[in-house]
């Protein structure tokens, strides 16, 4: 005779082996994920609640902590050095956005457009992503050298003034951020790239026939439609600019007369020079607040905001 | 005379056409024309200005009124292969970006896989954890991660680099992966089980193959984040003999001469052509899988 619960089941009932078995499998995605998530966890995240604990706390040189509350905080927001550097990086970010995402634009556009050797141009775009931070300042500072740099040798030969780039507070500020858009305009640039080549050419038709100009095409229909796009540039290049540490430091070592020393450089001159771990750490949650808060902002605008994500919802 | 005068009749119309064509042409050769231009300037000057300073001589590099070397040499690049240390630095920097290879992108690929086939309880809270990574500037973390590591004694091993190296690629590559495995149909792998392949037989045979072109890009992606990285080396190793080529590029500002600018600069192009020789063997894959929107 067959059990009554086994009818109504409709399957056998479960050995223990079997539920075993059972419990095993339903481990199986979190023994995938879990080594993974152990080491950003471990490290990145613990880096990042080790890093507040420091700045609640004041460490003297034997590295004794003492729970001193927001004394940190206080102290470095009165700290006009860190006002000042505080201003310089959001004048950096600021300019380095607008240029290189201007850049990026021109860059993807032609990239989209060009009838030949579209292949080899798209390749060659993207170099300047696998140059190390500091190649590029090393690079940079050689194209800009008063007495023998490609800048000044073309400027010479125009008969036009040939200035002492890195000599220069403000001259130098601006190298910095051409050197840094030298830096991350190439991703940025393919992103954009691919979200050109998402639109339909039928839609670009239709405007065409509508008599739309190019600029009316442009800001009405091609900017639109690839809005998801532009904020992932956006989060990149920001990202870029706030956390640009290695160009300064090799291109001008946050000067000359401190102009070029942001607050990821004065984090470094602190922590590591004047060895103040309490202050250094709480210019890191500077830093981490404003790169969170910026790129959730563009998530909110440009992925979130788009009619297409709010559609699929 | 007059037949002259009726040949010489209204333009036609193939005329008119193809003066249009020429001013629609000489448009567009100047609108993409010029910035193609500027995009083929932007890119190589410097690149192209570095190698030719390694070829000069001496004080050839402080003359400003010349382009080309006049008498290039390759001594530049002698020198720095006969440094003391340069075997060094560049076995670290191999040694460094192939472990930070190989580990992140197996933890990732098994992640990814996870991530991508299965559902189970906190698979987003999960999948944020990866991804949050992502936007955190990674100099921001050297004050506690150099007080951390000071604890645990891993200042100046390759163990730190390894760890870090290897923690702070896991988060894109994994990103990475779950899009490409994301994307293949459910039947292939269902039709691999049918014929009694298991998890590490669908993984090995079905998924990573036809996620390749991710898997190889992912793994560009981890090599450059390791040969180029220089906070993290800056701040947890402070022996000569430990240091990447990076972090040995910065100090040589401080350790050389005037003279010395060719060597300079062919210590520039030494560190930067290892890499631009990986991306350029791989540079279609890196490439379209930017473009398609798969890294991000």
């Amino acid at each position: 005779m067959v059990p009554m619960s086994m009818i109504q089941d409709g399957a056998p009932p479960l050995t223990a082996a079997e539920r075993f078995h059972d419990f095993l499998q339903r481990l199986v995605p979190y023994a995938l994920v879990i080594p993974g998530l152990v080491f950003v966890l471990g490290v990145l995240g613990y880096a990042v609640a080790g890093g507040v604990v420091l700045s609640l706390n004041e460490t003297d040189m034997f590295l004794n902590q003492t729970f001193v509350g927001l004394k940190n905080y206080i102290d470095i927001f009165k700290d006009p050095r860190f006002q000042s550097s505080l201003w310089k990086t959001i004048v950096f970010v600021v300019s380095s956005i607008t240029l290189g995402i201007a850049l990026s634009m021109m860059f993807a556009l032609t990239l989209y457009h060009v009838g030949f050797g579209r292949r080899f141009f798209r390749g060659l775009s993207l170099v300047p992503y696998f140059v190390s931070g500091i190649a590029t300042a090393v690079m940079f500072r050689f194209i800009f050298t008063t007495s023998g740099g490609f800048v000044n040798y073309v400027l010479g030969g125009l008969g036009l003034p040939t200035p002492s780039w890195l000599g220069d507070p403000v001259l130098a500020f601006i190298v910095a951020v051409l050197a840094n858009c030298w830096f991350m305009v190439p991703f940025a640039t393919l992103i954009l790239l691919g979200g050109l080549q998402t639109i339909d050419r039928d839609i670009y038709d239709a405007a065409t026939i509508d008599g739309a100009s190019g600029a009316q095409t442009f800001r009405r229909i091609t900017l639109p439609l690839i809005k998801p796009m532009m904020g992932v540039s956006l989060i990149w290049v920001s990202y870029i600019s706030f956390s640009t540490f290695d160009i300064i430091l090799a291109l001008t070592a946050g000067g000359p007369l401190r102009a070029t020393e942001l607050v990821s450089v004065y984090m470094y001159q602190i922590a590591f020079l004047q060895l103040d771990f309490g202050q250094g750490s709480v210019l890191m949650v500077v830093l981490l607040t404003f790169n969170t808060v910026l790129s959730l902002v563009y998530l909110k605008i440009f992925v979130f905001g788009d009619r297409r994500y709010k559609a699929a919802r | 005379m007059t037949i002259i005068s009726r040949t010489e009749p209204q333009p036609s119309a193939g005329v008119v056409e193809f003066i249009g064509s020429l001013r629609f042409r000489a448009g567009r050769f100047v609108l993409i024309g010029i910035p193609l231009v500027i995009l083929v300037i932007w890119t190589t000057v410097p690149i192209v200005w570095a190698v030719l300073a390694s070829l000069k001589e001496p004080l050839e590099i402080y003359q400003s009124n010349t382009l080309l070397p006049s008498n290039p040499s390759l001594d530049a690049y002698r020198e720095v292969l006969s440094m003391p240390g340069f075997r060094g630095w560049l076995w670290n920097s191999v040694l460094v970006t192939v472990v930070a290879t190989i580990v992140p992108l197996t933890i990732s690929i098994l992640a990814a896989y996870g991530f991508a086939r299965y559902a189970f309880r906190f698979r987003h809270l999960l999948l944020l954890l990866y991804l949050v990574p992502r936007i955190i500037p990674r100099v921001s973390l050297i004050v506690p991660l150099n007080n951390l590591m000071t604890d645990l004694g891993l200042v100046n091993t390759y163990w730190v680099l390894f760890i870090t190296y290897t923690a702070s690629a896991i988060p894109l590559a994994t990103w990475i992966l779950v899009g490409f495995f994301g994307s293949i149909p459910k039947e292939i792998e269902e039709s691999a089980t049918i014929d009694g392949a298991n998890m590490w037989n669908r993984l090995r045979r079905v998924m990573i193959p036809i996620a390749w072109p991710g898997v190889v890009t992912a793994g560009v992606l981890c090599i450059r984040e390791a040969w180029n990285e220089f906070a993290f080396v800056l701040a947890l190793v402070n022996e000569t003999g430990m240091r990447t080529l990076p972090y040995q590029l910065y100090m040589l500002k401080d350790s050389m001469g005037v003279q010395d600018y060719a060597v300079y600069n062919a210590f520039t192009v030494l560190t930067v052509l290892p890499l631009l020789i990986v991306y350029l063997l791989l540079e279609r894959r890196v490439v379209d899988s930017i473009v398609s929107g798969a890294v991000k």
